[in-house]
């Protein structure tokens, strides 16, 4: 009789751990579903967990994919018939242009001038003069690059807004031989309407990667886990570390994502708007975190111009614009804002290296 | 135990079985990576990364220009690339499904499926 | 091996007793953290008063008691989604218990009682398949069997135990 009790006892625990451990780890397995495109000069990822309110996963990614084409037909400066085109050509002429460019060039004009300029959407001149839009790289002579730095200049670009026939209509105008380019921000702010849109239609887990140097991460991992964010080695092909997060954005900007090389030196693409040169502040690359992408995108780029001291002045000057970041020096240090402390670890291989944190 | 206890017992016994497996197939997805080339969005070659016995390489031509991919046991990467920028070469192996090697000009993608992912996404 | 049901009012106190275990079972599972994200989907821990009455009042009285139970239970949780995942696994579970009593005693329990949790949360899938119309949901399938059968298991020796007790007691 006891031992049947006993037997009875041991099975009854048995099942009862055996249950709970069930219900702990019973993996949400919500349905994955992908897709993958060409866009704004990049590979996109679009990765959506389980379905809309209302409307299928594929149905909601077919969507985005709408929303990030129509979008660069808006922005992307190599479109003639779009808004940066047509600004651009218009020697220094009113043009009209559609609410989302007027509302992404005044929170981009709005960044600029947060970041002292470090940030400039107008560097399209240089950008071309280097030859980054077209890959026939070369070197501008110190004459030419004076020239085109004076034309660099947010300040001169002006947002309007009036009404025809009971309709808002915006307008943008920039002096002549001034140019948009607004590759440092137009991924930020499409990530961010992306998820927008995802909200709306009720998805609670996504991973939105724009090209890598733009990642919007909607809510958490099926599973309640936060994403994983590996941290690219801008000396290698490795990762140096991983940040941890849930329901944020990251940005990066390094020299190492786009650059041509002459007589042993590097150029690359990020740009110094007081010079129209590379950039050389002695970072390799900044990572941001954000609630929003285009500050990430944005800040990422006006951080890596700035260096490290005055980009870290900047953080502790503007607690308001909620970001946190990473920079990485050329030396392969690392500095990470206090609020990544948490969320940032590094990984196999590079545990002996530096990090600092900043307060 | 009566006959029909017995037979009841081993019919549950069974159901567990199976569910254990499917459960444990579900979690064994992840180690059967598949390097999947695509060219402008079409697949064009599957590698089974894991069957891969000695490392080769070939090359992908096409209009836009060429790529010469090297495969080994468990990795792949693009060696040679005549594109302007050579981001795919530059960016070396890929072993896992974290990014996939993109050679934009030549609209190559070279991602790796079923191998499961040590990271969500990778910035940079 | 039926009983003679007890009539008049012995027979109501009884049901109504074990219509409030199960709805006291019900509530309080209801407090635990969802078994998956398809919101409604539960243990089914009170089934096993379905499974007890069954074996000792019959088929009758236990559905009487099932169907009072779920009707309260969705109620008192102001839930109304899980009206119809309990009712499509209790019913579910229920027949399979009416086709156990043929087989099984009230002395195996411990062994219906699995049978009937994996009925139960089988039901609650295809109510599940029903109410979000995609047959998705039945990738929960192995997660949600092997649940059904160590929640049966559970209850299933929990109760025996009882009523193993309760019987020496006298009762």
């Amino acid at each position: 009789m006891a031992r049947r009790m006993g037997a009875r006892g041991g099975t009854l625990a048995l099942c009862l751990a055996l249950a709970l451990s069930l219900l702990g780890g019973c993996a949400r397995q919500e349905e994955k579903s992908q897709r993958q495109l060409f866009a704004m000069d990049t590979v996109m990822t679009l990765t959506l967990y389980g379905e809309g309110d209302t409307r299928g996963a594929e149905e909601i990614l077919d969507g985005s994919v709408q929303q990030i084409q129509w979008l660069e037909d808006f922005w992307s400066a190599v479109r003639p018939e779009g808004d940066v085109a047509r600004v651009n050509a218009a020697g220094g002429a009113e043009t009209e242009v559609a609410a989302p460019t007027a509302s992404l060039l005044r929170q981009s004009l709005e960044l600029c001038a947060v970041t002292g300029g470090a940030l400039d959407i107008t560097a399209y001149p240089a950008v071309k003069a280097w030859g980054f839009i077209d890959q026939e790289y070369r070197v501008p002579s110190q004459a030419e690059l004076a020239e085109l730095a004076g034309r660099i200049d947010y300040r001169q670009v002006s947002v309007d807004e009036g009404t025809r026939d009971g309709e808002t209509v915006y307008t943008v105008t920039l002096p002549a031989g001034m140019e948009l380019d607004l590759g440092a921000v137009a991924k930020g702010r499409t990530a961010d309407l992306l998820a927008e849109s995802l909200a709306a239609d009720g998805v609670s887990s996504a991973l939105l990667d724009l090209g890598q140097s733009t990642i919007r991460a909607v809510g958490e991992k099926p599973d309640g886990s936060p994403w994983r964010i590996a941290v690219q080695d801008p000396a290698g092909t490795g990762y140096l570390g991983v940040l941890e997060l849930a329901d944020l954005a990251v940005g990066t900007s390094g020299g190492y994502q786009r650059y041509f090389e002459q007589d042993g030196v590097t150029y690359w693409h990020i740009l110094d708007p007081d010079t129209a040169a590379p950039a050389r502040s002695g970072l390799a690359a900044v990572t941001v975190v954000s609630p929003s992408a285009l500050t990430c995108d944005a800040l990422s780029t006006a951080l890596f111009v700035l260096g490290l001291e005055e980009g870290v002045q900047l953080w502790r000057d503007h607690p308001e614009l909620e970001f946190q970041a990473l920079f990485i020096t050329d030396e392969g240090e690392l500095y990470l804002t206090q609020g990544l402390e948490d969320a940032f670890s590094l990984t196999e291989g590079y545990e002996d290296r530096e990090v600092t944190v900043l307060s | 135990m009566s006959r029909n206890g017995k037979i009841i017992l081993l019919v549950l016994l069974a159901a567990a079985g199976l569910s254990v497996a499917a459960v444990a197939a579900r979690r064994g997805e992840t180690d059967h990576p598949v390097a999947r080339i695509t060219w402008d969005g079409e697949v064009v070659e599957e590698i089974e990364l894991d069957r891969v016995g000695r490392g080769y390489s070939f090359t992908l031509e096409s209009q836009e220009g060429s790529n010469t991919i090297s495969v080994e046991k468990g990795r792949i990467r693009v060696a040679q690339a005549d594109c302007p920028d050579q981001v795919c070469v530059d960016q070396g192996w890929i072993a896992d499904g974290t990014v996939p090697i993109v050679c934009l000009p030549h609209k190559l993608v070279i991602e790796i499926v079923g191998g499961g992912s040590a990271f969500d996404a990778a910035a940079g | 091996m039926t009983r003679r049901r007890a009539e008049g009012a012995g027979r109501l106190t009884r049901l109504a007793l074990l219509t409030a275990i199960a709805l006291t079972i019900f509530l309080i599972e209801a407090q635990l953290p969802a078994l998956t994200t398809i919101p409604g989907i539960k243990l089914g821990l009170a089934n096993i008063v379905t499974v007890y009455a069954v074996f000792t009042l019959g088929p009758r009285d236990a559905l009487m008691i099932l169907c009072a139970r779920v009707f309260l239970g969705a109620v008192f949780s102001g839930q109304m989604t899980t009206l119809w995942y309990s009712a499509a696994g209790g019913l579910l579970s229920w027949c399979a218990l009416c086709l156990l009593r043929k087989a099984l005693d009230k002395r195996q329990l411990w062994l219906s009682s699995p049978v009937a949790g994996v009925c139960h949360n089988l039901g609650q899938l295809l109510a599940a398949a029903a109410m979000l119309g995609t047959w998705a949901v039945l990738a929960y399938l192995p997660y949600l069997v092997l649940a059904g059968l160590l929640a049966g298991l559970f209850t299933g020796v929990a109760a025996q135990t009882l009523i193993g007790r309760m019987e020496k007691l006298g009762r």
